[in-house]
């Protein structure tokens, strides 16, 4: 190739041409004439970026460490239950784990993916100054709270649905799934509503911790406070004391655990303190926790500085 | 072409004022916004990009409102801020691509253009590494390279040149003068080194304790101006000697102020060559010895000095 052959001629792509055909494309800086993404390409990148930078993605191999261990935990139990039907096919239904059951497995996962995704997502921002740097650009304050909620919860999703859904089609393939295509997708629907609401729930209380300090480790302690004192104060209350089941309510992993598996439609649990309550009340309950988390983050980040 | 122009804008952090009915018109080009620290600059910057609502006045920035249609003009708006904001264990090609992507450039473009700014930065060789392993300078330039990715119609720059030895200083100097020449981006730079806006900026704005000392054409605001300095040797052990001087001087009408100096004098006239030979005569009259005579020429530092007078 040369760039300077006589025969060469250039278009307008800065691209020179030459008679046999090929180009020397001069890839400089230049300006850019096309059509822009505006907000909603802005939105999809901090989602994106942030879902990487969460699970490790792109960074060194140390960071990928503690988002694949706790998937590989969230996900243990559903493989050993799908290997329990497969070598045990013979119990029948017996040696199925219903979802409900497998929602509690990933109690523990869940807990600890809260206290480490929305740390991750938000406070990194403030502390770096990317938080103010992100407003010198299309984005506001609620498109940029928006993105990180919206990365928070698909985040979450990953250890809330992934299990139930491994456990579906695993038993779908094992010949234990539901009956027919239309009951396979009621399942599946019902499956992903109610991962919707544990990890709706979960983001919001993540991001309310999260947004009340600039510490990622404070923010990881305060919604594992939140998580587990709200279960320990409830069960105090209710079990020691003898108050009203309502109490229920103050365990946000309860109320969100409660509201699933009405969603799945499956029998309530009589341990459970929330079990004997009408499913309304359920639904109000797990929109409170919703709305305060929701309320903390809209509150800090209306007031949060940017320069 | 007006690209940023406010009036009366009025910044208030409770008791104290940062920015006072500021009547700012700034020209196409490279814009200097100088000033001490705490003048004011950050927060006309942060103004401009609509992230804080005025106390009192209005800003217009590329014809638009700041304050309602902020998000379609920061579209159209590269900020490299004066903080050190790069994430640390992201790779420069991968920051800038994403802030390319934010700032509105399509996925597939946004790859191209990263590296393309991170070439003209000069560190396409180095657009792999983490951020968090890189020097002061090259992380200046990874800033101006997200902020430029884009293709903004206005840049603006928070003092670029902070943390840079004189060296990496020149460059980077450059560098904005590069990007403004040849793509035509226009530049609003932040600085409290006078010396490097004098170099590269064709407009000025000067800001002191949040008020407007001087805007305008660099070549308007220094340069050569009418009359002489002189600079007279043992003013202590002759005192008379610099008196007569002074008076012989007055007595041809001129103007005559009191340098920093003891022994500096700055002689003000219509004629500079006039001016130089009556100063001439009236040292040799008064047997004066002369250290240095030379024309006044205006510099940036005057403005302030003026400005507080």
């Amino acid at each position: 190739m040369n760039a300077g052959s006589t025969n060469a001629s250039a278009n307008n792509n800065g691209a020179r041409s030459s008679a046999d055909g090929t180009e020397i494309h001069d890839r400089g800086y230049r300006k850019y004439e096309g059509a822009r993404s505006g907000v909603v390409g802005a939105v999809r990148s901090l989602v994106w970026q942030t879902i990487r930078s969460i699970l490790g993605l792109g960074r060194p191999a140390r960071h990928k460490v503690f988002p694949v261990i706790v998937v590989v935990i969230a996900a243990l139990p559903a493989v050993v239950f799908l290997g329990i039907a497969l070598l045990f096919r013979d119990l029948g239904d017996d040696s199925l784990v219903n979802y409900s059951d497998l929602f509690g497995f990933s109690v523990a996962p869940i807990m600890i993916f809260a206290a480490m995704v929305a740390p991750e997502a938000l406070v990194r921002d403030r502390r770096d100054g990317m938080f103010s740097l992100y407003l010198s650009t299309p984005l506001t304050r609620i498109s940029y709270v928006g993105a990180k909620a919206l990365a928070v919860l698909s985040v979450m999703m990953i250890i809330a649905l992934g299990p139930v859904l491994l456990a579906l089609v695993g038993y779908t393939v094992v010949g234990d799934g539901p009956p027919g295509v239309v009951d396979w997708f009621k399942v599946f629907f019902r499956l992903t509503a109610a991962s919707l609401v544990i990890s709706a729930l979960m983001a919001a209380v993540s991001m309310a911790g999260s947004s009340v300090t600039d510490r990622r480790a404070f923010a990881s302690v305060t919604v594992i406070l939140v998580i587990f004192g709200g279960a320990i104060v409830s069960g105090i209350l209710i079990d020691a004391a003898e108050f009203s089941n309502s109490y229920g309510f103050l365990d946000p992993m309860g109320t969100a655990g409660e509201m699933a598996t009405r969603i799945l439609g499956e029998s309530p649990d009589g341990g459970q303190a929330l079990s004997e309550i009408d499913t309304e009340v359920v639904a109000l309950g797990t929109a409170a926790w919703f709305a305060a988390g929701a309320g903390i983050v809209g509150y800090k980040y209306r007031k949060l500085e940017a320069t | 072409m007006s690209i940023i122009t406010t009036s009366g804008l009025t910044m208030q952090f409770g008791a104290q004022r940062a920015l006072d009915s500021l009547n700012v018109d700034v020209q196409s080009g490279v814009t200097g916004l100088v000033g001490a620290n705490g003048a004011g600059k950050t927060t006309l910057m942060s103004l401009v990009l609509g992230l804080r609502a005025p106390t009192a006045g209005q800003t217009r920035v590329l014809g638009l409102d700041p304050r309602t249609r902020g998000a379609e003009l920061r579209a159209q708006i590269g900020y490299g801020p004066e903080r050190n904001v790069v994430p640390e264990d992201m790779p420069a090609a991968d920051f800038v691509k994403h802030m390319a992507e934010v700032r509105g450039m399509p996925r597939n473009e946004a790859r191209g253009r990263a590296s393309d700014a991170l070439w003209l930065v000069g560190l396409g060789e180095e657009r792999a590494r983490a951020l968090g392993t890189m020097s002061t300078g090259q992380r200046q330039r990874v800033k101006l390279a997200q902020a430029i990715a884009s293709d903004p119609a206005l840049l603006l720059l928070d003092e670029p040149t902070d943390g840079l030895d004189p060296v990496q200083r020149d460059e980077m100097l450059s560098l904005i003068r590069q990007v403004s020449r040849e793509y035509g981006i226009d530049v609003l730079l932040s600085s409290h080194l006078l010396e490097e806006v004098e170099r590269i900026c064709d407009h000025i704005v000067a800001l002191d304790a949040g008020q407007l000392v001087a805007q305008g054409r660099l070549e308007d605001l220094v340069g050569d101006e009418q009359g002489v300095v002189v600079e007279l040797a043992e003013t202590a052990e002759q005192p008379e000697t610099f008196n007569d001087v002074v008076s012989q001087l007055s007595e041809s009408g001129l103007e005559i102020r009191r340098g920093e100096a003891a022994s500096r004098l700055e002689v003000i006239g219509p004629d500079a060559d006039l001016v130089a030979d009556l100063v001439r005569d009236a040292v040799a009259d008064a047997d004066a010895r002369v250290i240095r005579i030379e024309r006044r020429r205006r510099r940036l530092e005057d403005l302030f000095s003026v400005g507080t007078r």
